[in-house]
């Protein structure tokens, strides 16, 4: 198995895991309830490894990615719904992430915030054009992987592991009055929404149709699957746990993701500080390549059209013309001046609305001997899949009242 | 029915979480206490070297202007802790962190006994 393969894992969950949203959510989790959220974080993480690799195994089997299935499983309207609350979800995070990466910039070089937001987009644009699919998870998977820094900065302060493996152990902390155990469900839910958010399952399966996927890629896919999505838990779980370790005895509820930086720059000074925020740089920006090829992706393969930069861009216009516009967009709402934590929140919101609809039909596929054969879902991928669709049903059904109840997790 | 019912149950739980008085400030307390201690750590590390100073000075911008915006989403901007928040605006960008964490330690105080209110 060629090591560069498993990339494209790499990049969905560093981009995924260790976007903009998880940054801020990992650090003002772990500053606000110590280490009791990590097992959050580890549960929905085997709940994105199950899922990611179902939708490899479609891609590599039945040829079909996640937007082409939901359109045959759940019917026109109900697929339309779908598709146009995950374009919603898909377009806000986008946007957070623009934003997130000028706001890096601004922390790295001092440029406006808003200058280097159009320059980023430029490039964006410049390089989904000009680079070939794998150099593209190359590039933003690889560099993406300075944020290893913050796995490195838990180490060098010596945290308690004892408390930490504690953490991954499911509980609510006792003693916490109302408000705070509402706050705690916010956070939980948070948390599931920004490891399983459903742009990950649509740029991976697609990723794996561009690649060409086959029978015999299906061990690639499993082990990008674990390895990628575990990767991207480790280091969320590092920004939690630094931020328990540092933050919280400081009364400090991390609120961007300038704040996060500091984790490692406390024990390692001025690199430490530069490494964090090159690697949440491209981190970000690989996020907001993957929200907005997710975007272009499922738009495409919902009405049918030809897609995948396998092709030319102009062998593609329709798809080509829809990933540019989607970031166009995502600019275009960084530019009216909107807090990008508000975009973040919004997003979270969002995607945990759509998740049930987005896993639906791949568990219904992935199940179905008549498209995939010998590969279909094992009883223990079954019966993982079922247990995490109803956890993800009732999340997305508490998302809402949680958020207005809790001001967003700030009540 | 469940179409009507929906968004004003959404508006009901919407309604309870506003208000005015300390019980409403909290959040922003709670802000503020936050962006101060904040600070606080930014100017500590940036005085042992830690930091660059493009970072320090972004950072700086932007708690500066999320305390102003927090301060001037205070019901009761004349109460104890409307006067703490104003002091800690009033702070220079480079203020003493033991300074700075004085102002946070007295709104903590205050936050915790709104809380257990």
């Amino acid at each position: 198995m060629n090591p560069l393969e498993l990339t494209l894992g790499i990049m969905t969950a560093v981009g995924g895991f260790v976007d903009i949203s998880e940054l801020v959510f990992a650090a003002k989790a772990g500053s606000t309830f110590g280490y009791a959220l990590i097992w959050v974080f580890a549960f929905s993480t085997v709940g994105i490894i199950v899922f990611s690799e179902m939708s490899g195994r479609v891609a590599a089997v039945a040829k079909q990615p996640v937007f082409n299935l939901m359109r045959h499983r759940l019917g026109l309207k109900l697929g339309l719904v779908t598709l146009a609350a995950s374009m919603i979800a898909n377009l806000i995070t986008c946007a957070a992430e623009i934003g997130g990466v000028a706001l890096v910039l601004n922390y790295l070089s001092g440029a406006p915030y808003l200058l280097m937001a159009v320059a980023m987009t430029a490039v964006f644009i410049l390089s989904i054009w000009v680079l070939p699919f794998k150099w593209i998870e190359r590039t933003y998977g690889l560099l993406g992987l300075f944020m290893i820094v913050f796995a490195a900065a838990l180490v060098a302060i010596h945290p308690p592991w004892g408390k930490i493996a504690g953490g991954l152990i499911p509980q609510v902390p006792p003693g916490l009055s109302r408000k705070e155990l509402l706050n705690f469900a916010y956070f939980a839910v948070a948390i599931i929404s920004a490891v399983m958010f459903p742009y990950e399952v649509y740029f991976y399966s697609s990723g794996g149709i561009e690649e060409e996927w086959s029978l015999k890629d299906i061990m690639t896919n499993r082990v990008t699957a674990v390895l990628g999505m575990g990767l991207g838990s480790l280091l969320a779980i590092a920004i939690l746990s630094n931020s328990a370790q540092q933050f919280g005895p400081a009364n400090v509820d991390p609120a961007i993701p300038g704040t996060a930086a500091l984790e490692a720059a406390i024990p390692f000074g001025k690199w430490g500080l530069i490494l964090a925020l090159l690697g949440m740089l491209f981190a970000i920006a690989g996020a907001a390549i993957e929200t907005c090829m997710a975007n272009a992706y499922s738009i495409a393969q919902f009405f049918g059209w030809a897609w995948g930069r396998h092709k030319k861009p102009w062998e593609a216009p329709r798809f080509t013309i829809t990933w540019i516009v989607l970031l166009l967009l995502g600019l275009g709402i960084v530019l009216t001046g909107v807090d990008v934590m508000t975009l973040v929140e919004f997003a979270i919101l969002f995607s945990i609305l759509v998740l049930p609809l987005t896993y639906l039909p791949l568990l219904l596929l992935s199940g179905d001997r008549k498209y995939m054969g010998e590969q279909v879902n094992g009883p223990v991928t079954r019966i993982l899949g079922w247990a995490y669709f109803a956890v993800i049903t009732v999340a997305a059904l508490a998302a809402l009242p949680l958020y207005l109840l809790t001001s967003g997790g700030n009540g | 029915m469940a179409r009507k019912l929906l968004p004003l149950l959404l508006f009901s739980i919407a309604g309870c979480s506003q208000g005015s008085g300390p019980e409403a400030d909290l959040q922003y307390i709670k802000q503020a206490r936050s962006i101060g201690a904040e600070w606080a750590l930014i100017n500590e590390q940036a005085s042992r070297g830690s930091l660059t100073p493009t970072y320090v000075a972004a950072m700086h911008r932007w708690l500066r202007d999320n305390l102003q915006t927090t301060s001037a989403s205070l019901t009761q901007p004349e109460s104890r802790y409307g006067q703490e928040i104003q002091a800690l605006v009033a702070q220079p960008d480079d203020a003493a962190p033991g300074q700075l964490r004085a102002h946070v330690e007295q709104l903590k105080q205050i936050e915790d006994s709104l809380e257990s209110a």
